[in-house]
Order: structure tokens, then C-alpha cells, then sequence
């Protein structure tokens, strides 16, 4: 007892040491710049995590709806904040995560899941890759790479952070990671803040080796991309990317892009969305020209509807008029009265790249009604029967949707 | 022993009429106050603190990402049921504010901030927290204002980094100003 309390006094002072440095003053919060006096009174607020587990007991599956033929499930669970998913040569399933610091491993055993966390205490490791049975794992100021990473359960990774040179800021800078059809690591660098004119470190998607090397940067003007993928048969890189705050309920919209080639600007900071110029930090002169030389998004996503990972399908399980097309996961808003979002669309690229088709695919998880939701659907990944997995960063859960083409089962 | 120890707080809480602390929030009393209301400087009180906050960080805490090491101790191994029934007992305790002090023009100041820096979009308009954003009103005033220090200058890890971007080029000063007039809110 005496113990307890001299260490309780102990810790109390060791909270408290901390130095209280000087400060400069500075620019408006990043979150807020740009946030119009009409939001004064506005009691809109990010959506809160969910770092419990929740037993699939409590997921309301029942009201998860998919299209005539399909069927979803509950899959796996128990895995707080779980984001993307990749699956390495064994079989063997990598989740990344945010605010619990956590990249879980999940092992399929045919009829039931088991989870375990891989590593954790990291700084939102929401960037996983994998290329055969390596294994990425990047989180906002670290890079590790896992060799064999199925058959070595204990192995230590590898620190690579030093090659990357990640900058300093962390808003916007939890990653989403994937390897491109040649076969380098594509890396985006959001922008530090809602709106403002970033350093030329952010905004951007850059790729490098698999060891670090050879950083290039290939798009611009990105505010927050948070998936993409590369079609199965163009090779063209398509992206999702998050619209600004604060500047009403109706946008400027997410973005869905494509990228045709190396060196593109998509508008971030002055331009947004199908050509809305911004009107916090577009000088008075510049605001004609803009829009000028942006590449415009091939779809509009919806207002604040935090669109994310985007995965084209290519396997055989569904009908084949989902061959080569797109899902799209949108965790939905909060930087808008009514909630929108909170679904994942399937999206039909036309011929020429230049459109999209989208209808809802999986829904349920918004109840307009009350302005609530359910869960919040993140990412997806394709299994190698063709069913389609949904992680739900909210619920901490993945779902599976496959297709028999019976109706369902009532 | 332990229970000798913690009688006195058992039977404090039930004068209270609050509802029996679970023996997972029994060590907790000890820094935090028999009835969640902190008496110890720098350490913040629990009562009121909304549930999701509350369940979210004593996570976070056991994950070892943020708090101090004598609650990481506490926390390590508990399972998510633990946690959900340690911030249910805190959340639902009345809360008691510190003394009153009497510095209506700090008081001034830091109303006037909170106004202009909009902390009641996310805080609630009564500052008692909503969700994942803390209760500030009558919380301990040193307390508010080392934390937002912290949080200002390098957020730990496991910090949402939305009130890092929110206090960013707040000077000293007027943290001060703001911590009072949220410890002082009634
Ligand atoms: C040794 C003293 C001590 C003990 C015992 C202790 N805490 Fe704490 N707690 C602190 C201090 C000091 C802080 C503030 C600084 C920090 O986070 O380290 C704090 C902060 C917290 C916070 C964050 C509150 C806020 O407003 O941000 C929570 C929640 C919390 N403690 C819960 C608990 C629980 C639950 C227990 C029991 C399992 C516990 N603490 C035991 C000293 C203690
Ligand atoms: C965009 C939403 C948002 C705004 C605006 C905001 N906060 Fe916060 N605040 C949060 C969240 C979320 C937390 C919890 C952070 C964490 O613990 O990781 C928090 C935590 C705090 C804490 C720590 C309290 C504790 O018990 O640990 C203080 C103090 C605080 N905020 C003060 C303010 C003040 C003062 C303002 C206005 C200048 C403000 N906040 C504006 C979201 C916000």
C-alpha cells in the first residue's frame, strides 16, 4: 500500500514536468482555417472512434443490405479501427489502424478467423503492403518491413524509416500503401491541415522502391487520398481523394480521379472538386486562373461523404458484368448537418476512363431517419473465390459479401 | 489491507448515493478521488467525463500509447469489458467544481478565446464534452492547463491530433486565461 501511493505521488509529478516552451504565434488551426463565421454556433464535430471491441453479436449485420444474389457476413471481428486489408501468399491477412496504434494478423482457418496483434504502440499504422510474404507497415513516422512475415510469427522487422524522409506533420499524414503494377510502393502525403498553401512536401502521392529509393513524386495537388488502385487492364492509377471542410453541406464534393499520367495537379488548395475555386486562399487575382491546368476528377463523391478505398474486381465469383469495374467505400461525413456516406457504390468506368456509372452496393449503415449510422465501411480486398471483404473501421469488423445468385434466405 | 484501505472511499461513495465503484476502478480512487472528483494537483477528475472518452483513452492507456506509467500498470490485461464498466461507473458521478476564485477578467479573457477559437463546435456549448471530446467545464484548472500545453507543444502519441491543429500558436498566456474560465464555468 505504501508502495502504491509513493509511486502514485511519483507519477503525478512526472505527468506534470513537462516544460512549457515558448510559442510563436502562428496560423488559425488546422482543422478550422476556413471554417466561415456561419459555422460559429455550428455543433459539428469529427465522428468519434470506437476502441472497444464489439462481439459480432452486436453487429447488426441484418441490416446491412447487398444487391439481389449476394449475401454478406460477418467475417472476422474484434478488431478495433480496423482500415485496409492485404492478404500475403499464405493466406495470411494484415489490417492497419489508427488511433489503437495496431496492425492485426488474421489467420483463416476455412470456418472460423482467429486475430492477433502483429505490432503495436505505433503512431496511426494505417499503412499496410505487402509482395509476397513482405510485409509494409508504415505509420506516420515509421517504416517497417516484416520479411516472411507468415512463417516467422516472432521475427523482428526491419526499421526503414530513414529512406522514406517523412516530414514532420501528422494531420492528414496516416497512410494508405499499395504496390503498383511495377511493382514500387506508391505513398500519399496529405495536406497538414483543412486548407492552407502546404510545403511542398505534402499534397501529393509519391512512389519509391520497396527499399526506399528512387522517391518520386507523380501527382500534385492531393488533399487527403486515402485509397487507390490501378485498373486491371489500362494500368491507370485511380484515386480517392477527401474534399475540404467548413465550407457548408453541399461541398465541395470527394473526389474519385485517375491518373493518366506522371506530373498531374489536382487542384489542392485553389481548386476543389469539378472546378470550385477556394475562397480562403485564392488571392484576389489568381482566382480566374485556379482551375486552370487541373486535372478534373473523372466523378464527384458526395459532400464530406469521406471516401476511401477503391478496388477494382476481377474475379470470377460475381456475375461478369462486374469484371474490371470498381467498389468504392465511403465511411461517410461529419463536417455536415445531414449525414451522407456510410456505403460502399459499385462504379462502372466507362470505355475511354473518362466516367463512371455508380449505384449503391452494400447499404444500411445510415439511418437518415434518426441521422445516425451503424458502422462506418472502409476498405476492401477481393479473396482469391472472388467474395469480396469490407473492413468497418467503426465496428472493428470485416465482412464478407459473395454471390450465389440465389435470393436470400429470409 | 486493501480493502482496510479503500473502506473509507466505499463508504464515501455510497454517502454520495453514486453507484458502487467496480473493483477494476478501486485503485483508480486512490489519485482520483473517492467519488471521481480529483482533491490531488495535476490529476484531472473523471466524474461526468462522457462514457466514449472515458473507454477510448483508458484503451489507449492500456495499449501503453498515453497516461502515466502507474495507470498503464493498472490497465495492462484488462479486457474491453472492464474498461466499458470502469468508464460507465465514472461517467455517470456527479460532478463537484473546484472552489470558486474570483478573476472575472481571466475569466473574460478566456470566455472571449473559447468564443473566437469556437472549442464549444466539438466541446458541447455547456463544455461538459459530447462523445470522444472531453468534459472541460470544472475540471481542475492546472490540470486543463498542462494538458493543453502538452497537447499544444508535442501531442504523445495516441493524441488525436485534432486539438494539436486546434491550439496551435495559442501563446501561454492564453491557455491560462482559458483554463480558468473553463475550471471556473458553472
Ligand atoms: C498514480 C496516480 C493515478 C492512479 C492510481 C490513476 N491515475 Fe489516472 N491519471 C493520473 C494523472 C496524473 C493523470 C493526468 C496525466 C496523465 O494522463 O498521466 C491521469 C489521467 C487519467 C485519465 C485522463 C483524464 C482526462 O481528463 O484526460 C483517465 C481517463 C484516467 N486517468 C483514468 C484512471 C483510471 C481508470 C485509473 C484506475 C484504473 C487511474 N486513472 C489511476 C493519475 C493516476
Ligand atoms: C474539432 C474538435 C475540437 C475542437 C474544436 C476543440 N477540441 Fe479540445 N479536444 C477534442 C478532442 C477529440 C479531445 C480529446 C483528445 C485526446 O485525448 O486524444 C480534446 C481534448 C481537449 C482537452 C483535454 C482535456 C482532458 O480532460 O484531457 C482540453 C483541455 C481541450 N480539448 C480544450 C479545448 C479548447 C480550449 C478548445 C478551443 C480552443 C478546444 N479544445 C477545441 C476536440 C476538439
Amino acid at each position: 500500500m505504501n508502495i502504491k501511493i509513493a509511486a502514485s505521488a511519483a507519477a503525478c509529478a512526472l505527468a506534470f514536468s513537462s516544460a512549457v516552451l515558448a510559442q510563436a504565434p502562428a496560423a488559425p488551426p488546422a482543422w478550422k482555417q476556413g471554417m466561415g463565421d456561419k459555422f460559429k454556433d455550428s455543433p459539428l464535430a469529427p465522428n468519434a472512434a470506437k476502441n472497444t471491441e464489439t462481439p459480432a453479436s452486436e453487429i447488426p449485420i441484418d441490416k446491412f443490405k447487398v444487391p439481389k444474389g449476394f449475401k454478406i457476413e460477418v467475417w472476422a471481428s474484434g478488431m478495433p479501427g480496423a482500415r485496409a486489408m492485404v492478404r500475403g501468399d499464405k493466406g495470411k491477412i494484415y489490417i492497419g489502424t489508427r488511433g489503437i496504434g495496431r496492425v492485426y494478423e488474421v489467420t483463416d482457418a476455412g470456418d472460423k478467423r482467429t486475430n492477433r496483434v502483429l505490432v503495436d504502440k505505433l503512431t496511426q499504422p494505417s499503412g499496410v503492403a505487402i509482395m509476397g510474404s513482405t510485409l509494409y507497415v508504415m505509420a506516420i513516422d515509421k517504416v517497417l518491413r516484416y520479411d516472411d512475415v507468415e512463417n516467422k510469427p516472432d521475427a523482428m522487422p526491419e526499421d526503414i524509416t530513414a529512406k522514406f524522409n517523412l516530414p514532420p506533420e501528422q494531420h492528414h499524414n496516416w497512410k494508405y500503401l499499395a504496390f503498383g503494377p511495377d511493382k514500387k510502393l506508391y505513398v500519399p502525403f496529405g495536406a497538414p491541415c483543412n486548407i492552407c498553401e502546404p510545403s511542398e512536401q505534402y499534397a501529393q502521392i509519391r512512389r519509391y522502391n520497396p527499399d526506399g529509393s528512387g522517391m518520386e513524386v507523380i501527382a500534385k495537388g492531393v488533399r487527403n487520398t486515402q485509397g487507390f488502385d490501378w485498373h486491371p487492364k489500362t494500368g491507370e492509377l485511380w484515386f480517392t481523394d477527401h474534399g475540404r471542410d467548413w465550407l457548408g453541406d453541399d461541398g465541395p464534393e470527394d473526389e474519385l480521379n485517375r491518373i493518366t499520367k506522371t506530373g498531374l495537379n489536382f487542384g489542392y488548395p485553389y481548386c476543389h472538386a469539378a472546378g470550385v475555386v477556394d475562397p480562403d486562399v485564392t488571392k484576389a487575382d489568381k482566382k480566374a486562373t485556379a482551375c486552370k491546368d487541373v486535372t478534373k476528377p473523372v466523378a464527384l463523391m458526395g459532400p464530406h461523404t469521406a471516401v476511401m478505398g477503391v478496388k477494382f474486381y476481377t474475379g470470377d465469383m460475381f456475375p461478369a458484368a462486374y469484371k474490371n469495374t470498381m467498389f468504392i467505400a465511403r465511411k461517410g461525413s461529419w463536417n455536415r448537418t445531414q449525414k451522407l456516406g456510410y456505403d460502399v457504390l459499385h462504379a462502372v468506368p466507362s470505355a475511354d476512363g473518362k466516367s463512371v456509372k455508380m449505384t449503391p452496393f452494400l447499404t444500411g449503415f445510415l439511418d437518415a431517419k434518426e441521422n445516425k449510422f451503424l458502422g462506418r465501411p472502409a476498405y476492401l480486398m477481393q479473396m482469391p473465390d472472388g467474395a469480396l471483404l469490407v473492413s468497418d473501421e467503426q465496428l472493428g469488423a470485416i465482412y464478407r459479401i459473395s454471390y450465389s445468385g440465389a435470393p436470400a434466405k429470409k | 489491507m486493501l480493502i482496510a484501505f479503500f473502506a473509507p472511499c466505499l463508504s464515501f461513495v455510497a454517502a454520495a448515493q453514486t453507484a458502487t465503484a467496480p473493483p477494476e476502478a478501486q485503485a483508480c480512487v486512490t489519485c482520483h478521488g473517492p467519488d471521481g472528483n480529483s482533491v490531488t494537483p495535476n490529476v484531472p477528475s473523471l466524474a461526468g467525463q462522457p462514457r466514449v472518452y472515458l473507454e477510448n483513452t483508458l484503451v489507449l492507456t492500456r495499449e501503453g500509447l498515453r497516461g502515466n506509467p502507474v495507470m498503464q500498470g493498472l490497465m495492462k490485461g484488462k479486457k474491453d469489458v472492464q474498461i466499458v464498466a470502469i468508464a460507465k461507473h465514472f461517467a455517470a458521478l456527479p460532478v463537484r467544481p473546484p472552489a470558486p476564485t474570483a478573476d472575472k477578467a481571466l475569466q473574460k479573457r478566456g470566455r472571449d478565446l473559447a468564443g473566437k477559437l469556437r472549442c464549444a463546435s466539438c466541446h458541447d456549448k455547456t463544455f461538459r464534452g459530447r462523445e470522444q471530446m472531453p468534459r472541460l467545464a470544472e475540471q481542475r484548472e492546472e490540470f486543463l492547463e498542462a494538458r493543453m500545453t502538452v497537447m499544444r507543444d508535442k501531442p504523445p502519441p495516441g493524441t488525436d491530433t485534432i486539438m494539436n491543429a486546434t491550439l496551435h500558436g495559442v501563446s501561454n498566456e492564453d491557455l491560462k486565461a482559458l483554463a480558468h474560465f473553463l475550471s471556473q464555468l458553472r
